[in-house]
């Protein structure tokens, strides 16, 4: 490797209620791929942004080429050469790819006005130099995320940059996609002499690509290390503290009958595109059902199109040999079907209301919370709702206090505590965990079997392989909308479903019940 | 009596009734491109004509009036800015409120500074320069029409052709349109969307102090109580239906123009007016309502040919 | 019954307790400018709203249009929709009282003024279905068309009233007086404050209960903050949203027949001084709180009944007022902004003494 580009001595960040980056020392060499790895909100993205001069420290020194600079804003960091890929892309939907990669240098004629045939010049010569393949005229809009992912890289080459900077650059991506991406990621650094860091949360991706890696836990960096040095099980104990023991989850065997049951399921996403290719399952009584895949990959549609959240194209959703499919959520949730929502926040949650307000989500014209349906009766809601906050431990001075007010895991506690509440026999949960610290994890966890163990069917979508396996009886998964799979839990490894996850192996479809 | 309605000086009217609507549309357009609707453009107009009148008064001159209308529309168009940007207020309500604002302000000074109710009008109020193009008056029809217009007609279409050049063809119109699709995106590559959205919003305080000085100024030399009259709204119905283009924009306020002009001439001779002025508000109604409808419809036809392929 | 403040409520109200202050202060500086004494201002003002039997009635017969329009928008603002219509809504019911009143002379009084009354709820609330439907149904924002529809209200009862509807005696811009048996009687002579502000109480009364105390007030409330979240409970949002916008174009409407029965006695073509935008203006400013409504509706109509006496004492002219709210308002509006301007400087503050502390 290389000199050092650019060293972080003691750089501090504070956010109202969070010390997002607490005195970080940190040096990238030139010509490495260098990884930094954490959990959720461990301070990864905001250590970035300061590099990037989107955000700027409190306290602390940044050094480029041994120099103290000061980066006040991204137009400092460009000029040195730093480029940014961001998670979500910073890319214009109504302008051209020639016009976004262009946009802020770009190309004039007589001074004041746009080159726009310049802009589409330039656009072609960087598709030669980099061979990453783009039309410069398209909207984009009008292309795939992996595409508007390669403008963004191109982007940041055209604005001279030696140092990459890709946030989470694989979230989005197919593992195709993925692949190609490191193809170019270990051109850029061999070939071209750039040097990239790269944050995720994937552990494969960092053995796989990085030089060296730094791992972040809750604003701190815990250390650096050379990736040949390291192992999985190093970085993971590393990023979570100390060794995670989980205590066992007891599950009773339950011999239930089917009561939930899909039969070739179809429904769009939002831009009009089939989401859900006619999917078939069955969840039984007593058994937690998994759904595995990589996000996007049309697990939001049939949690919404289940809960009649999201219309139905075909198909059937039988519950108790009743046909549910077309329903409004009101029928469902009646036909006994709770729902803890992926996103609690924007689903899930009012966060401008109290949690009484929040919990009463469903009842409130329901005897006895609401006298003739109409007269709310605020006593038998009060009542309700404070042995719900100590049955799930819920975190708050009192129950008029606005949910904004209270931390992730304890909002997350609440939608739980009011979905499992219903006492409904079908419960179905979408990434009950995300952005929740590992203590609300281990009490959610034992909730969801406790409820298994009870006699309630449950369907489980989660992006945490770890959680799937944990938990479920059975896994199926999903690509592109369609099944490719369904085992027992126990039958196969994590490495092994990741094939039928990414749609190179399928078995043949999950037949009726 | 139609020949009292259509006539040339119907055509005339309308150049200068549209000229407010195309200004202020411009300005307003620039706003809605960086990402605000501005239903305060009403007052801005309200304080442009009455400090034109301020200023043309005061200093004997109508340039100094259209200063001190731009220089008015600048404060506004920063406190707006400021309001609407830096504490993310709701644009609407701070639309309304410099609305309220320019009502009563208005009002308050034509008393307090020129001790009348209603209506100022004097001698001392000087009026903006109409102008004689050599060559037009040979052609009767189109002299009577587009020639002796007062300045502001002509500035305002010269202004329609730079704000096009600007919003489509220069790197800073750009900016303005990417701070208002998605600011985050401008801030990464180095440019401040803020500053952007300040520039767009000063620019249609400065639009609509044009605006406001062509009416109190332009051919009657007075200030009455709201004598914007609703044409802050007009121009923002032309910004819709002109899909925030300077052209379209300006096409539609030349539409709704007409129907202004043709209003007044039917009420001179007694036909009722209100169907006529109706026409602006209720076109961009169904304009708005035939957009989304074609829109849904486009979403269907899509889903039908992908339907039909699996 | 116990009332339970948050803090967020306590901190809004103390912004909006120096909003007021500030506003009025600044009015203060005006008058000074204007070369009148702000004490003087002040007090005239107050005498003029609240210093006699006809200045108290007065003001709180403006409060009957204030507080119906102000709860007209709080019901649509909290429900998620914003209905910005409410003159035209107010006009065409207020048309439509004057049509009962004008055409149906025969029935018995109580009987004519409840059928006035409900023509104008239906008209008023049928104005405001349409932007609503638009809304819901192509998303179309409600916003834009409810400021166009206003107009075109306003220009169609115009043209109503002075083509078939105008007056039989010389042509001034009004219908015909309403039959005698339905005009809503004064209680204060001299003073338009009449019978009216009884109703207008229990309607309020009604309003309140919907929004504080019933499951339908909960589903609005839900329905405006997260419209998702309410979908997901099972809550249809689009029906609330129409529901909502209805039931503020109804109250409306109302405003207008009182406007018609209680003080006019028949339709006029400026027939509201923008009452309508005054409720749009307190309803924002007390975050649709419908017992902020009341109180804010007061101080309004105090404002302006007092700003009338204010103008014949002092030289001060009326429209000063309109300075202040909208000052109220644009404060009030930034409140969140300036805020959390505030608190990252107290925050800045903290954390450089800390450093400098090392």
């Amino acid at each position: 490797m290389g000199q050092d580009m650019i060293e972080l001595k003691g750089v501090t960040k504070q956010f109202p209620g969070v010390l997002a980056n607490d005195a970080i020392d940190l040096s990238i060499e030139e010509g490495e791929i260098h990884a930094i790895v954490g959990e959720n909100g461990a301070g990864k993205s905001t250590l970035m942004k300061i590099l990037y001069g989107l955000q700027q420290p409190d306290k602390g020194e940044i050094f480029f080429r041994g120099k103290a600079v000061k980066i006040s804003n991204p137009s400092v960091a460009i000029n040195m050469g730093i480029g940014m890929v961001h998670q979500h892309f910073m890319l214009l939907p109504s302008f051209t790819v020639a016009e976004n990669i262009v946009l802020g240098i770009e190309p004039r004629k007589r001074s004041i006005f746009m080159d726009y045939k310049k802009a589409v010049e330039i656009t072609q010569d960087l598709v030669r130099t980099y061979g990453l393949k783009v039309e410069p005229q398209l909207k984009v809009r009008d292309v795939s995320v992996g595409i508007q992912q390669r403008i963004e890289i191109l982007k940041a080459l055209h604005k001279g940059a030696d140092i990459l900077i890709l946030d989470e650059p694989t979230a989005v991506l197919t593992p195709q996609e993925t692949e190609e991406l490191f193809v170019v990621i270990r051109k850029l650094v061999k070939e071209l002499n750039k040097t990239v860091i790269i944050i995720t949360h994937k552990l494969q991706e960092v053995m796989a690509l990085s030089h060296r890696v730094s791992v972040m836990r809750q604003g701190k960096l815990i250390g650096t290390l050379e990736t040949k040095d390291a192992s999985e099980q190093i970085i993971a104990e590393m990023m979570v503290g100390r060794e995670v023991l989980l205590e066992p989850l007891e599950k009773t065997t339950v011999e239930g009958k089917t009561i939930l049951e899909v039969n070739h399921l179809k429904s769009r996403d939002n831009r009009g595109l089939l989401a859900l290719r006619g999917v078939n399952l069955h969840v039984k009584e007593g058994e937690i059902l998994g759904i595995a895949g990589v996000e996007g990959n049309g697990q939001s549609e049939l949690v919404e199109a289940l809960t009649g959240l999201r219309e139905i194209e075909s198909g059937e959703v039988m519950v108790f040999s009743k046909n549910l499919a077309g329903k409004s959520p009101r029928e469902i949730r009646e036909s006994g079907i709770a729902h803890v929502p992926e996103d609690r926040l924007i689903t899930g949650l009012s966060k401008d209301a109290t949690i009484t307000e929040n919990m009463m989500m469903g009842l409130h014209d329901q005897e006895p919370y609401a006298k003739k349906g109409i007269h709310t009766n605020k006593q038998t809601i009060r009542q309700r709702v404070e042995t719900l906050i100590k049955k799930f431990d819920v975190r708050t001075p009192s129950q008029d206090v606005l949910v904004e007010n209270l931390s992730g895991g304890n909002m997350q506690k609440i939608v739980i505590a009011r979905e499992f509440a219903f006492d409904t026999p079908i419960l179905i949960i979408s990434q009950p965990t995300r952005g929740v610290d590992i203590g609300a994890i281990e009490f959610i966890h034992q909730q969801i079997v406790e409820k298994r163990n009870e006699g309630c069917a449950i369907l489980l979508i989660s992006a945490e392989l770890d959680e799937l396996f944990r938990l479920s009886d059975r896994i199926i998964t999903v690509y592109e909308g369609e099944l490719t799979g369904t085992f027992n839990n126990g039958e196969i490894s994590k490495k092994e479903i990741g094939l039928y996850m990414t749609g190179k192996r399928k078995l043949s479809k999950e037949g009726g019940a | 009596m139609l020949g009292q309605v259509f006539n040339l000086s119907l055509l005339q009217n309308t150049i200068r009734t549209a000229t407010p609507l195309i200004l202020a549309g411009l300005g307003g357009l620039l706003t809605m491109h960086a990402g605000m609707l501005n239903i305060g453009m009403e007052g801005m107009i309200l304080l442009g004509a009455f400090f034109g009148v301020v200023g043309s008064y005061f200093f004997a001159s109508s340039f100094m009036g259209v200063v001190l209308a731009v220089v008015v529309g600048i404060i506004i168009g920063v406190i707006y800015g400021f309001f609407v940007i830096e504490l993310k207020s709701d644009e609407f309500i701070i639309g309304i409120a410099i609305n309220i604002f320019a009502g009563g302000l208005t009002i308050f000074l034509l008393r307090s500074i020129f001790g009348v109710k209603g209506a100022f009008s004097s001698p001392g109020i000087v009026s903006l320069p109409r102008i004689s193009i050599p060559l037009l008056d040979q052609i009767p029809v189109l002299n009577t029409i587009f020639n002796n217009h007062s300045v502001f007609v002509y500035i305002s279409w010269v202004l329609v052709v730079l704000t096009y050049i600007f919003l489509y063809k220069t790197p800073y119109g750009m900016w303005i349109r990417a701070a208002g699709e998605y600011p985050e995106a401008l801030e990464t590559v180095g440019v401040r969307a803020k500053r952007m959205k300040y520039i767009s919003s000063i620019a249609c305080g400065v639009f609509c102090g044009f605006a406001g000085a062509h009416l109190s100024l332009g051919y009657l030399t007075l200030f009455t109580e709201n004598m914007s009259a609703n044409r802050g709204f007009i121009a923002l119905a032309a910004i819709i239906f002109g899909a925030s283009n300077p052209i379209k924009t300006f096409a539609a306020a030349l539409l709704f123009g007409f129907f202004d002009a043709l209003g007044i001439r039917l009420q001179v001779v007694g036909i009722p007016s209100q169907f006529t002025q109706m026409i602006p508000y209720l076109m961009t109604v169904v304009i708005l309502f035939i957009v989304a409808k074609k829109h849904m419809m486009q979403k269907k036809k899509v889903q039908k040919e992908e339907g039909a392929i699996q | 019954m116990k009332k339970v403040f948050n803090k967020k409520d306590m901190e809004y109200l103390i912004s909006l307790f120096l909003s007021i202050v500030v506003a009025l202060i600044i009015g203060g500086f005006i008058m000074m400018a204007n070369g009148s004494s702000p004490f003087e201002g002040y007090r005239a003002l107050i005498r003029g709203a609240f210093g006699s039997q006809y200045s108290l009635a007065n003001t709180f017969g403006r409060t009957v249009p204030l507080i119906l329009t102000g709860l007209a928008a709080a019901i649509s603002f909290r429900s998620g929709i914003y209905n910005i219509g409410g003159e035209g809504q107010l006009y065409l019911g207020a048309f439509a009282a004057a049509y009962v009143g004008i055409t149906f002379t025969s029935l018995p009084g109580p009987v004519g003024i409840l059928l006035a009354i409900i023509a104008g709820a239906v008209v008023g609330g049928m104005y405001a279905f349409i932007p609503a439907l638009l809304k819901v149904r192509y998303k179309i924002d409600e916003v834009i068309t409810t400021i166009m529809l206003n107009t075109v209200a306003i220009l169609l009862t115009d043209y109503l009233v002075n083509y078939p509807f105008a007056a039989s005696q010389g042509k001034m811009g009004g219908t015909d007086m309403v039959e005698g048996s339905y005009r809503l009687t004064r209680l204060v002579p001299l003073s338009t404050f009449n019978t009216s502000i009884f109703m207008m109480s229990f309607i309020a009364l009604t309003i309140y209960y919907i929004m504080q105390k019933t499951s339908a007030g909960y589903k609005f409330k839900m329905v405006g903050q997260n419209s998702s979240f309410a979908n997901y409970g099972g809550i249809d949002a689009k029906k609330q949203m129409i529901i909502a916008m209805i039931i503020s174009g109804g109250l409306c409407g109302i405003a207008g027949v009182f406007e018609v029965l209680g003080t006019h006695y028949r339709f006029l073509q400026n027939i509201s001084p923008e009452y309508a935008f005054d409720g749009l203006l307190i309803a924002l400013i007390v975050k649709s709180n419908p017992i902020g409504v009341v109180f804010m509706a007061i101080f309004f109509a105090a404002l302006k009944t007092g700003s009338i006496t204010m103008e014949n004492t002092t030289s001060i002219p009326s429209e000063l007022v309109l300075v202040i709210q909208s000052i109220i308002i644009l404060f009030i509006a930034g409140e969140a902004g300036f805020k959390g301007m505030f608190k990252n400087f107290l925050m800045k503050r903290k954390l450089q003494q800390k450093v400098g502390e090392e």
